[in-house]
């Protein structure tokens, strides 16, 4: 029996960024005045209040800044995925981003780790960055 | 409002139906944010990953948590409406519990449960003729770090506490070595390790030491969520730590009552704490006997 996936739920403000997933590009908006790379998206720059907006491409490179391990599925779509890794990566560029680590066991990993930009294509729509340690 | 004039007596409640009602459940298991797409839901998953940064900044993790776990179990023991009373908590069903998500095992969470709170404040004056000795509201703080969880750069302190602590201190005309024991917001072990930190009874990563030895367990020197706390009473959101205050400083609390039945200090001073989303907000409220 297949569940069904739950995908992300763009509004307005972050679908640029859903876009950029798509084509497995890692877009932010910088501020046009003070450089400030923000997310999650917003009409003024939390730094300066500037409007001047533009969108960038990030690296896909960071650090962990902390991550947990599911051993429970909350929802039946994680069930066989267990145990799986969610983190937050606080990227080269600055912005911090929610996200899933892969490709090394869960005991392995430890804050502050260098990690890399993986694309994973849930759907036809939606491709989630996800992190691999290098 | 009591100031002015405008009432005599209000009443702060909280009721959910956490166990059969929908409320609880959407706070663990949310589904509508683009984070449930990497199977991150709520508050469980969202303090794990500030429990993994204290740990990676100060925190022994489960070394420390487990004294917390198991002394307010220790409490929980001695007060028959508590949902762990008859459960005594060894270091081994500490460990033994299943992993929910890392690093937390099962007893590092709170209860999900039914049921209620309510105090009644009213002025210093119109309580003299009430009943019961009442508490007295000697100071109060607030501080609210952040709203945007995601960029959290102070899930490992200081958190609001430090600053919201400092504030109840001062009010109050007080310091950290006039308080006689704490209630304190505890949705996980780990927000008790923090904020006690911030509030200052121990230094930056000393927290193990500090809980070790039965320090906020019955005969401890600072008894900490003597009624088994969110973790081993039940979960009423700012209402378990406050309305525990309030009872042991009116001395109503039975066979866990801090003073010579419990052989802990008789208390005249009882610090409390409330937090919010995930170490967000804070309040720190200090009580003492009227
Ligand atoms: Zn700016």
């Amino acid at each position: 029996m297949s569940v069904e996936k739950i995908l992300p739920t763009p509004d307005a403000d972050s679908k640029p960024f859903w876009d950029g997933c798509r084509e497995h590009r890692l877009k932010f908006q910088q501020c046009g005045v003070c450089g400030e790379v923000r997310w999650p998206p917003s009409i003024l720059c939390p730094q300066c209040h500037s409007q001047n907006t533009r969108w960038m491409e990030a690296s896909g490179r960071g650090t962990i800044y902390t991550f947990a391990v599911y051993h429970q599925a909350f929802h039946p779509a994680f069930k066989g995925k267990l145990p799986y890794v969610v983190a937050v990566v606080k990227l080269d560029e600055g912005p911090m981003l929610l996200t899933n680590l892969v490709g090394r066991p869960p005991d392995s990993l430890a804050c502050e780790m260098p990690v890399q930009v993986e694309w994973d294509d849930i759907s036809e729509e939606y491709s989630l960055p996800k992190f691999r340690p290098i | 409002m009591l100031d002015a004039g405008i009432c005599n007596y209000v009443v702060i409640s909280y009721g959910h139906s956490g166990l059969w009602g929908g409320g609880m459940r959407q706070l663990l298991f949310n589904t509508r944010a683009s984070e449930a797409a990497f199977g991150h839901f709520g508050a469980v998953g969202r303090y794990a990953l500030a429990a993994r940064r204290g740990m990676h900044a100060f925190s022994r993790g489960p070394d420390t948590w487990k004294h917390i776990a198991m002394g307010q179990r220790k409490w929980a023991n001695l007060n028959p409406a508590a949902i762990m009373h008859a459960k005594p908590m060894s270091e081994e069903d500490y460990y033994g519990a299943p992993l929910v998500v890392e690093p937390f095992r099962l007893f590092d969470n709170c209860q999900m449960n039914d049921g209620g709170r309510a105090i009644i404040v009213t002025s210093a004056e119109r309580a003299k003729d009430l009943k019961h000795r009442p508490a007295l509201i000697m100071g109060m703080g607030l501080d609210n770090p952040c709203n945007e969880i995601a960029q959290a750069q102070y899930t490992a302190g200081p958190t609001g506490a430090k600053k919201a602590g400092r504030a109840a201190l001062e009010m109050a005309g007080i310091g950290l070595a006039d308080i006689d024991a704490c209630q304190i917001y505890d949705c996980f072990t780990y927000t008790v390790e923090v904020t006690l930190q911030d509030y200052g009874f121990f230094g930056y990563g000393e927290g193990k030491d500090w809980f070790k030895g039965g320090t906020i367990e019955p005969g401890g020197r600072m008894p900490v969520n003597t009624s088994g706390g969110q973790l081993s009473e039940a979960y009423f959101m700012g209402l378990t730590p406050i309305s525990e205050a309030v009872m042991q400083l009116m001395g109503r609390c039975g066979p866990r009552q801090l003073g010579p039945k419990t052989q802990t200090k008789e208390p005249q001073i009882i610090l409390c704490s409330d937090n919010g989303g995930t170490l967000q907000s804070h309040a720190c409220l200090i009580f003492r006997r009227g």
